[in-house]
C-alpha cells in the first residue's frame, strides 16, 4: 500500500520542485483567463518575455525592481528571525526617503560624502521611525504588526506633505514632489546604479550576521523559543530592540536607493507597494536570506511583467491578481513538499 | 509465570469478558504501533497495562475508544463484535477514559461539568437542578464531590474524581485510566484506589494504565504487559513480582543499583554548601507569596530530593536556584557568596540545570540538534571568539555531546523535535552536566520517560555526585527520591517542611508533610 504522509520537514529540493510546478500552474491559469477575456496569451507571453529577461532593457528594469524588494525583503526576513513581523517596511522606506532627501537637497558637498551620509541619514530615519513599535513590542507586549502597520500612512502621509509643502519643487512648481537631487547613485550598467549590487551585499552579510555571530545565534534562539532564550539567560529584549531598529533601517536604505538612484526626486507614493511586496519575498524565502534574492527576482518578474501588459491595455489590478495567485499556488505548494509517498509498512509487513 | 485463561475463578462459566481484543494491529507508515494485541478485561476486575513509553499502551486504547480505527483485528464486547466508527460510539457502549490530562472546563462547576454535551441533561436545566442531579450521582458512585465548585478551584486530586464521575455517569461500565496517581498524593492515591475497588465490586471493569509497578502490584486483579506495540504476556498478579514485570516490560532483567551507594573513590561530601537559599521568599503577579521563608543548603557530592505535589513552589524554588528569578525576600547563595542575578551568570557559575518542561524551555524544537547542543556554550571558545560564532566548533561540541549521552543522530541539522522524548533528555541532561561544575538542578527529569531512560537519567545523577557536584531533584516520584536521595526536602504550599535525612524518610513520613501536616515533628517551621 503506497500512501503519502506528511513529514515534519520540507526538503529544499521538493520545495523547489513543487514551486515552479506552482509557477507553472500560475502560468496556465492566468493564460486561460486572457484566452477567455478574448486576448492572445501565447502573444502576451511573448511580449512578457521580451521585455523582461529577452531584452537588455528589460533585464535593467528587471535590477531596477529587485533593488528595493530585496531589501524590504530582508528587513521582513530579519525580524523573522527572532519570531516578530515587520510589516512597516513601507513606512521606513518612506522616512528613509525623507532622510536622503532632506541630505541631499539641503547638505552640499562632494557626492563621495553627502551619498553616504545620505544612506546614514536614511537608516536612522528607518530606525528612528521603528523605534516606539520596538520598544512597545520589547517592553509592553504590544503586537508589532498593528503598530508597524499604522505607521505606514502617517509616513506616507508626511512624505506627501512635504513634497508638496516645504519642500516643494520651486524650479517648475507643477510636480508634486521635491526638485531634482543634485546627487545620484552612479550607474554601473544602463540604468542600473550601484546600489543594486549592494543590496545583494547588504543581504549576504546579514546571512553572515545571523549565522556566524554570537548575536546572530542568540536572535534565531530567540526566535524559534522564547523560553528557550530566557532560560539560557539572552536578554531578548534588546535583542528585539535591535533587530527591529536594524530591520528598520533596511527598508529606509531601499527607500534611500530609489531616491538617490533610481527617482532622483522624492514624490507622494514612491513607495510603489514595495514595502508590502517585501513581505511577499519574505515568505517566498521561507526565512532564509539567501534566498531573498531568487525570491525578489520572482517578484521584481511580476512586478515588470504587470507593466507590460498594461501597456497592452490590462488593468493595473492585474498585477496584483497575478501576485495573490502565485503566492496561494506557492503556499500550497509548500504544504505539498511536506508529503512523500511511503511505500509498504513497517518491516515490510502487510497489512489487512 | 501463570498464562491468564478461560474465565477467572468466581465467575458463571460462558460469562463472556466485558472486552476482548483479538488480534488487533495498528500501524502508522513505517512504525507498528500495535500488532496482533490479544487481551481480555472481565467484570469485576482491574486489569493493569504496563509498558515503556512508545509501547503501545496509548494507541490501543484510542482504538478501543474509538479514536483509531485497528488495521486488523477484533473488537468484543460482552460476547458481541462491535466497530467504533467515533469516540461517541465507544462511549454509548460503556466505555469510559479518564485522560492523564484532564478535559475539564475550569472555569465552570463540577455541576456544569458533569452535564456538558452529555444526552441526558435535561433542557433548560438550572444551576440548582444540575447540582442537584450531581449530588445524586455523586453518592450513586461513591465519588465525593462539591457541585457547586468551580473547577480551577480544586485539587488534582478533586478534578480527576470530576472527570471519573462524568465518565461514570455516561454508564461506563468499562473505565479506563491513564496514569491516574501520576498527579495525586500518596492520600488521593488511596482514596482513588477504595472508589476503583467499589466500583469493580459491582461487576464493572477497569483497565489501569501505569508506570508504577508497586501500584500496579497493589491494585490490580491481572496484569498485560505490552513490549514494541506487542502483547508480551497477560499475567494473574499474584504470581508476579515487580523485578519480573519491569524485566517483561524492558524485554531484560534491570539491575537495581542502589543508587545512594558510593562506588570507592568517589567525592565525599562538600564541607561548605556549593548553592543555597537563605531565608528566600517570591512573590507572584497578585502579591500572593508563593514561595515563603525557604532557607536550604545543597553541599557537593550528595543529592538532595526535593518532594511536594506539583505547583506548590518547586516552580518558584527551580527558578531562584537557577537564576531564573531574583527573591524578593532573602536571597540565593553560591559558594556562600551572593549570586549575582540572571540565568547565564548562574550557568557560567556552574550551575546547570535540567527543566521541568525541555521542549518549553531547555530546547528549540524548531532548530537543529548542533543549535540546541551549544545552547549553553556558544559564547565561550572555541565556539564563541568575541563576536563571532564558530559553526564547525559548534557542530564539533554537539557531536561530542551526542557521543557521551549515546544518542544516535541522523542529521546535526535535523529539528531536535524529531528526537525521541527519552533521546531529548539525554541530550539535555549531558549538556548540562557538562556546565554543571558545581551544582545540576532537575525538575521531574524522569517525566515522560520510559524505564530505561529513567535508569540512565539516575546513573547521570549518581555520576555526577560522585565526581562532588550537589544536585537537586525535584519530583512527585517518592520512590524515586528515596532511592536517590542523602536528603529529601519537602515542600507545601510554599513553604519548606521539612528536610529529612535518607535513613528518617519513608514514603508515610514524606507523604504526611507533602499535605501539610507536620504531625508530631517539633521545632518545624510552618
Amino acid at each position: 500500500m503506497t500512501r503519502f504522509q506528511r513529514f515534519p520537514v520540507a526538503p529544499t529540493g521538493l520545495v523547489l520542485f513543487w514551486r515552479a510546478a506552482a509557477i507553472a500552474v500560475a502560468g496556465v491559469i492566468v493564460a486561460c483567463a486572457l484566452a477567455l477575456s478574448g486576448r492572445n496569451p501565447f502573444e502576451l507571453a511573448g511580449l512578457v518575455i521580451h521585455s523582461t529577461v529577452g531584452s537588455r532593457f528589460g533585464l535593467e528594469d528587471l535590477a531596477l525592481f529587485m533593488t528595493p524588494l530585496v531589501l524590504t525583503g530582508a528587513a521582513v526576513t530579519l525580524t523573522r528571525c527572532i519570531g516578530l513581523w515587520n510589516i512597516g517596511g513601507e513606512g521606513q522606506f518612506y522616512l528613509g526617503a525623507v532622510g536622503a532627501a532632506g541630505v541631499g537637497l539641503y547638505v552640499s558637498g562632494p557626492p563621495i560624502l553627502i551619498l553616504p551620509l545620505m544612506a546614514v541619514a536614511a537608516m536612522v530615519c528607518g530606525a528612528l521611525w521603528i523605534l516606539v513599535p520596538a520598544l512597545a513590542r520589547a517592553w509592553i507586549n504590544v503586537n508589532e504588526i498593528i503598530t508597524t502597520l499604522l505607521l505606514n500612512f502617517v509616513a506616507g502621509f508626511l512624505v506627501y506633505w512635504l513634497a508638496t509643502g516645504p519642500w516643494r519643487d520651486r524650479v517648475t512648481g507643477a510636480l508634486v514632489s521635491t526638485g531634482r537631487l543634485p546627487v545620484a547613485i552612479p550607474e554601473m550598467w544602463g540604468a542600473v546604479h550601484y546600489g543594486f549590487p549592494v543590496s545583494l551585499l547588504v543581504v549576504c552579510a546579514l546571512a553572515g550576521l545571523l549565522r556566524r555571530t554570537v548575536w546572530g545565534y542568540e536572535v534565531r534562539i530567540s526566535g524559534a523559543n522564547p523560553g528557550a532564550a530566557r532560560y539560557a539567560g539572552i536578554p531578548m529584549r534588546w535583542r528585539i530592540i535591535v533587530v527591529m531598529l536594524i530591520s528598520g533601517a533596511l527598508a529606509a536604505l531601499a527607500g534611500m536607493f530609489e531616491v538617490a538612484g533610481t527617482v532622483h526626486r522624492m514624490q507622494g507614493g514612491m513607495a510603489n507597494n514595495f514595502g508590502y511586496l517585501g513581505i511577499v519575498v519574505a515568505v517566498l524565502a521561507r526565512g532564509s536570506c539567501m534566498a531573498v534574492i531568487p525570491a525578489a527576482l520572482l517578484v521584481a518578474f511580476i512586478l515588470d511583467a504587470g507593466i507590460v501588459l498594461q501597456t497592452q491595455q490590462l488593468a493595473a489590478t492585474t498585477v496584483l491578481a497575478i501576485t495573490g495567485l502565485v503566492l496561494l499556488l506557492i503556499a500550497i505548494a509548500d504544504e505539498l513538499a511536506h508529503y512523500r509517498p511511503v511505500g509498504g509498512i513497517g518491516q515490510g509487513k502487510a497489512s489487512a | 509465570m501463570v498464562e491468564a485463561t478461560g474465565v477467572p475463578a468466581g465467575l458463571e462459566p460462558g460469562t463472556p469478558p466485558v472486552l476482548r481484543l483479538a488480534g488487533i494491529s495498528k500501524y502508522f507508515p513505517g512504525v507498528i504501533a500495535n500488532e496482533a494485541v490479544d487481551l481480555e478485561v472481565w467484570p469485576g476486575e482491574i486489569l493493569a497495562l504496563l509498558g515503556e513509553n512508545g509501547a503501545g499502551k496509548s494507541t490501543l486504547m484510542n482504538v478501543v475508544t474509538g479514536i483509531y480505527q485497528p488495521e486488523a483485528g477484533e473488537i468484543v464486547m460482552d460476547g458481541y463484535g462491535v466497530n467504533f466508527a467515533t469516540p461517541q460510539d465507544a462511549i454509548r457502549a460503556g466505555i469510559g477514559m479518564v485522560h492523564q490530562h484532564f478535559r475539564l472546563v475550569p472555569a465552570f462547576t463540577v455541576a456544569e461539568n458533569i452535564h456538558l454535551g452529555w444526552e441526558d441533561t435535561p433542557r433548560n436545566a438550572s444551576a440548582a437542578v444540575m447540582e442537584t442531579r450531581t449530588r445524586e450521582l455523586s453518592e450513586k458512585f461513591g465519588f465525593p464531590v462539591d457541585p457547586k465548585a468551580r473547577v480551577a478551584d480544586l485539587s488534582a486530586g478533586e478534578q480527576q474524581r470530576v472527570e471519573i464521575l462524568r465518565v461514570l455517569s455516561r454508564q461506563a461500565r468499562l473505565l479506563i485510566l491513564d496514569e491516574p496517581t501520576a498527579v495525586l498524593t500518596p492520600e488521593e492515591a488511596g482514596e482513588l484506589f477504595r472508589s476503583l475497588r467499589a466500583f469493580r465490586a459491582r461487576g464493572n471493569a477497569v483497565i489501569l494504565i501505569s508506570h508504577k509497578l508497586d501500584e500496579v502490584m497493589d491494585i490490580s486483579d491481572r496484569v498485560t504487559v505490552l513490549r514494541g506495540g506487542r502483547n508480551a504476556g497477560s499475567f494473574e498478579t499474584k504470581a508476579c513480582s515487580p523485578s519480573m514485570l519491569a524485566a517483561t516490560m524492558v524485554g531484560r532483567e534491570i539491575v537495581r543499583r542502589d543508587l545512594r551507594v558510593r562506588p570507592p573513590g568517589a567525592a565525599s561530601v562538600s564541607a561548605t554548601p556549593v548553592l543555597g537559599l537563605s531565608g528566600a521568599g517570591v512573590r507572584d503577579g497578585r502579591g500572593v507569596m508563593t514561595l515563603k521563608d525557604v532557607t536550604l543548603e545543597l553541599y557537593g557530592g550528595e543529592i538532595l530530593g526535593v518532594a511536594g505535589v506539583a505547583g506548590n513552589g518547586q516552580r518558584e524554588l527551580t527558578e531562584l536556584l537557577t537564576g531564573l528569578a531574583t527573591p524578593d525576600e532573602g536571597r540565593v547563595l553560591i559558594d556562600g557568596q551572593v549570586a549575582s542575578p540572571g540565568a547565564a551568570a548562574f550557568a557560567h557559575a556552574g550551575v546547570g540545570h535540567i527543566p521541568q518542561d525541555r521542549l518549553h524551555s531547555a530546547l528549540a524544537p524548531s532548530l537543529g540538534v548542533t543549535d540546541n547542543m551549544v545552547l549553553r556554550e556558544y559564547s565561550q571558545r572555541p565556539i564563541g571568539t568575541g563576536p563571532f560564532y564558530d559553526a564547525a566548533e559548534a557542530r564539533s561540541l554537539a557531536a561530542t555531546i551526542a557521543d557521551i549521552a549515546e544518542v544516535r543522530v541522523p542529521g546535526f541539522e535535523m529539528p531536535v523535535r524529531n528526537l525521541s522524548g527519552g533521546n531529548q533528555q539525554r541530550l539535555v541532561a549531558r549538556r548540562e552536566m557538562r556546565i554543571s561544575s558545581k551544582a545540576l538542578v532537575a525538575a521531574y527529569p524522569s517525566r515522560g520517560l520510559d524505564i530505561g531512560a529513567i535508569a540512565t537519567m539516575h546513573r547521570y545523577f549518581a555520576d555526577l555526585r560522585d565526581s562532588g557536584v550537589g544536585v537537586i531533584v525535584i519530583s512527585e516520584d517518592l520512590e524515586e527520591l528515596l532511592n536517590l536521595s542523602d536528603r529529601v526536602a519537602v515542600l507545601c504550599a510554599g513553604r519548606l517542611m521539612d528536610v529529612l535525612s535518607a535513613e528518617d524518610a519513608s514514603i508515610e513520613r514524606i507523604g504526611m508533610l507533602m499535605g501539610g501536616k507536620v504531625g508530631h515533628m517539633p521545632g518545624v517551621q510552618g
